[in-house]
């Protein structure tokens, strides 16, 4: 998980560098100040690296941060991560009027590969995660559907809850 | 402890005309007093001795050898079992054959406090005709002797030992779990290690409460010596309990029958779990049996719907059923332009959603699907069918797949005909026929499914999709029925206990209630009313392939998503998915429950 402060900024190693020779260039000059905040592509391109909870953490951080966690393009990077080919062109339509890419991750795809993470049945899990991501779009379906239905316990997904120890 | 003075009395119970000797039970503790009675009374016997056991020395008259012959068999199982546990009796009087065996074996029958008593059922009985009243304050433990009604039925003075009342909260020999068709007119006690059709441990239920005299019927259950240990499970118990009441219906021995259903009721109010509802829920179809308590199943469809819902999400067998079939239809369907489902049962319509979301990703673009669906009528002319259509040609438009709907009401899949359904030829649109569950209640009707058969081969589908319970529950033969349904169901509640995610949910009860309804009406419905008429894949194949339809066998990708789906139940180590010969079943540990499988019309020419 990446700690990010908002000031000062962890400035990645080639920025730090970069900043670092402008120093020597010019250390009678003052030094600029980095913020990630204006570097939007890089920030996202660090954000692509994060797991759900720590994405909805850093959506927490600024409103700047908020509006970019919630690009659902990033959650589909994490959703088919560990796919090894790309998804078709055909799936982003139907997960996006289905709810969403982030709706899928949370409710699905995760609950998903972690309850499979524990079981033994899963081996060689890069494998699976094509069809785990195809049963993830199904039940997200079935979910969807459910709701529609007008029945607000609507609980398809309740077996993907976590157990509670009483 | 017992007289062997009998008195002749009618009260109490239906002793139909026997000469039922009942003695009164006495608290003196005198095998020796048995044994000089039994001397007093031999000398008074008209019997005449055998010859060759007077030769050996031993005087047992001749129409006494068969009974002794039995007792020496019981006793020779009690003393494998135990060894040590004669000590009390006094003996006076060895060659006296049948006296001995009789005080031996009474001395069994009366044990001091012991965890591991061999107990010969032999000749116990309770006196509920003396005095019913105290009995029904004994919890649980009357006793009844069927035994003795038979040789009282017989000429043969009764060599019958009363039981005292304080044996019966011991756990005690009872009744036997599997009455046998007994040829009574030989009074041949068969005497068995095992204890019956169940290849249960050697343990008898302790005999129905001598509530009301209801146990001193004349039954033709059998004795058999068990061999009983005072922890024993209850569970076990209550199988066999179930079992004799089973039998005991199936025989027409009402009054037997409805103090074992008693029985149950009390013996499951001490368990807990899967065994308890199974038990509880069995019991009242036996007792709805046995008042014929037909139930008409006035509960309508639509909170049968709801059950259904309930028992989806808790479980997964509805989604294996959904997840597998529709795999085959979309395999099936992968080159088609225009395809078109015919939904045998549409309900809620849950199978669907995700048919259409995978024909949307299809490679190469969704298809214009068409979707039939056949339901049963609502109450107050709601148009369930209608509203699910709605819901489904929304989804289907949210994610772009053309959808159209049709529903089609009706009570009896045989009344439709397929040229209701606006089939279109092969090449233009591939059709495909879809029943979970929808097929062995035509069982139901003869004719009907052949009807339904020919009407899904005039439909001319590409693939059929079926999916039903792994279980004969359609015998000819009640007691068959009731056994495997016992066994099924249990597996079954066993996988509902085992799986449940949280303390239990309303979710998890409704699922039992939808369960209970299939129960109830195996077990107390008949006729046409009785529609629960699970069948084996290997029956149903045979069906089918009679019918003219050949096997299509389900890939690999089913298999996986199906084995996958079950990871992600909690408990899901206890589901199994098995592939039987290109088709799929679900179970719980070793039994499998239910089987999808996959059906296309028997093609002459090679494709």
């Amino acid at each position: 998980m990446l700690t990010v402060g908002h000031r000062p900024l962890p400035s990645p190693p080639h920025e730090a560098m970069q900043q670092k020779k402008a120093e020597h260039k010019t250390d009678h000059q003052k030094k600029p100040k980095f913020f990630i905040n204006d570097h939007v592509d890089i920030l996202i391109e660090i954000l692509k690296h994060l797991d759900g909870p720590s994405l909805c953490v850093a959506s927490c951080v600024c409103r700047l941060w908020c509006t970019i966690a919630r690009n659902d393009s990033l959650w589909e990077h994490l959703c088919f991560r560990h796919v090894s080919s790309p998804p078709q062109s055909s799936v982003r339509p139907v997960v996006v009027a289905l709810g969403g890419y982030k709706r899928l991750y949370m409710v699905c795809v995760r609950p998903v590969l972690s309850r499979l993470g524990h079981s033994d049945r899963v081996r060689r899990r890069t494998v699976w995660t094509r069809d785990v991501v195809q049963l993830s779009l199904s039940l997200f379906c079935v979910d969807y559907y459910e709701r529609r239905l007008g029945d607000a316990t609507a609980s398809s997904l309740m077996f993907l809850c976590k157990p509670v120890n009483v | 402890m017992n007289k062997r003075n009998h008195q002749d009395t009618s009260g109490g119970g239906d002793y139909g005309g026997l000469q039922g000797n009942v003695g009164k039970s006495d608290s003196s503790s005198m095998s020796s007093g048995k044994a000089k009675m039994w001397e007093e009374e031999q000398d008074a016997g008209t019997g005449v001795d055998d010859e060759l056991l007077a030769v050996l020395g031993y005087k047992v008259k001749s129409s006494e050898m068969e009974d002794v012959a039995d007792k020496l068999e019981q006793l020779g199982m009690v003393m494998d079992a135990a060894p040590n546990l004669f000590c009390d009796t006094v003996h006076y009087n060895p060659s006296d054959l049948y006296g001995w065996v009789q005080s031996m074996l009474s001395e069994l029958n009366n044990p001091p406090n012991t965890i591991l008593d061999p107990m010969l059922q032999g000749q116990q009985i309770d006196d509920p005709l003396l005095a019913p009243a105290e009995f029904s304050s004994v919890p649980t433990l009357g006793f009844l002797n069927s035994q003795q009604q038979r040789q009282i039925d017989t000429t043969q003075s009764s060599r019958i030992y009363n039981d005292d009342s304080e044996y019966d909260l011991r756990a005690i020999p009872g009744s036997a779990a599997y009455p046998q068709t007994q040829d009574r007119e030989s009074n041949r006690k068969r005497l068995k290690t095992s204890s019956g059709s169940n290849s249960a441990p050697p343990l008898l239920p302790s005999s129905p409460q001598a509530a009301g005299g209801a146990a001193a019927g004349t039954v033709s259950d059998s004795s058999r010596p068990i061999v009983l240990a005072d922890s024993q499970e209850t569970g076990v118990r209550l199988v066999h309990t179930l079992m004799a009441c089973a039998e005991a219906v199936q025989q027409e021995n009402l009054k037997i029958a409805d103090a074992l259903v008693k029985q149950v009721h009390l013996l499951a109010a001490s368990l807990a779990g899967a065994m308890k509802k199974v038990a509880t829920y069995f019991a009242k179809a036996l007792a709805r049996r046995i008042y014929r308590i037909y139930p008409q199943d006035c509960l309508d469809a639509s909170y049968s719907d709801i059950l259904q819902m309930h028992f989806y999400e808790t479980c997964p067998y509805l989604k294996f059923a959904h997840f597998t079939a529709n795999q085959a239809i979309l395999e099936a369907f992968a080159t088609a332009s225009r395809v078109h489902v015919i939904d045998f049962g549409l309900k809620q319509g849950m199978q669907w959603p995700a048919l259409i979301q995978a024909l949307a990703l299809r490679p190469g673009g969704p298809p214009a699907f068409r979707l039939t669906g056949i339901g049963p009528p609502q109450p107050d002319n709601k148009d369930a069918l209608q509203q699910v259509g709605w819901k489904l040609a929304e989804l289907a438009e949210t994610i772009g797949v053309e959808f159209q709907f049709r529903g089609f009401v009706t009570n009896s899949l045989a009344d439709i005909d397929p040229s209701m359904l606006d089939i279109r030829p092969p090449e233009e649109e591939a059709v495909a026929v879809n029943s979970v569950f929808e097929l062995h209640p035509l069982l139901a009707r003869p004719g009907a499914i052949e009807k339904v058969l020919l009407s899904i081969k005039a439909m001319k589908p590409k693939i059929v999709a079926v999916v039903e319970q792994e279980a004969n529950h359609n015998g000819p033969v009640f007691m068959d029925r009731f056994t495997e349904a016992l066994h099924y169901y249990s597996s079954l509640f066993d996988s509902l206990e085992g799986s449940t995610l949280v303390p239990p949910t309303q979710d998890l009860i409704m699922s039992e209630a939808y369960l209970g309804r299939q129960i109830c009406n195996v077990v107390a419905s008949e006729g046409a009313d009785r529609v629960e008429r699970h069948e084996t894949l290997t029956q149903w194949r045979t069906r089918m392939g009679s019918a003219g339809f050949e096997p299509v066998h389900l890939g690999s990708n089913a298999f996986r998503q199906a084995s996958m789906l079950l990871a992600l139940f909690a408990g899901g180590d206890g589901y199994r998915v098995d592939e039987n010969d290109g088709c799929l079943m679900l179970g719980w540990h070793t039994r499998p429950l239910i089987a999808t499988s996959a059906w296309q019309l028997i093609t002459t020419d090679s494709s």
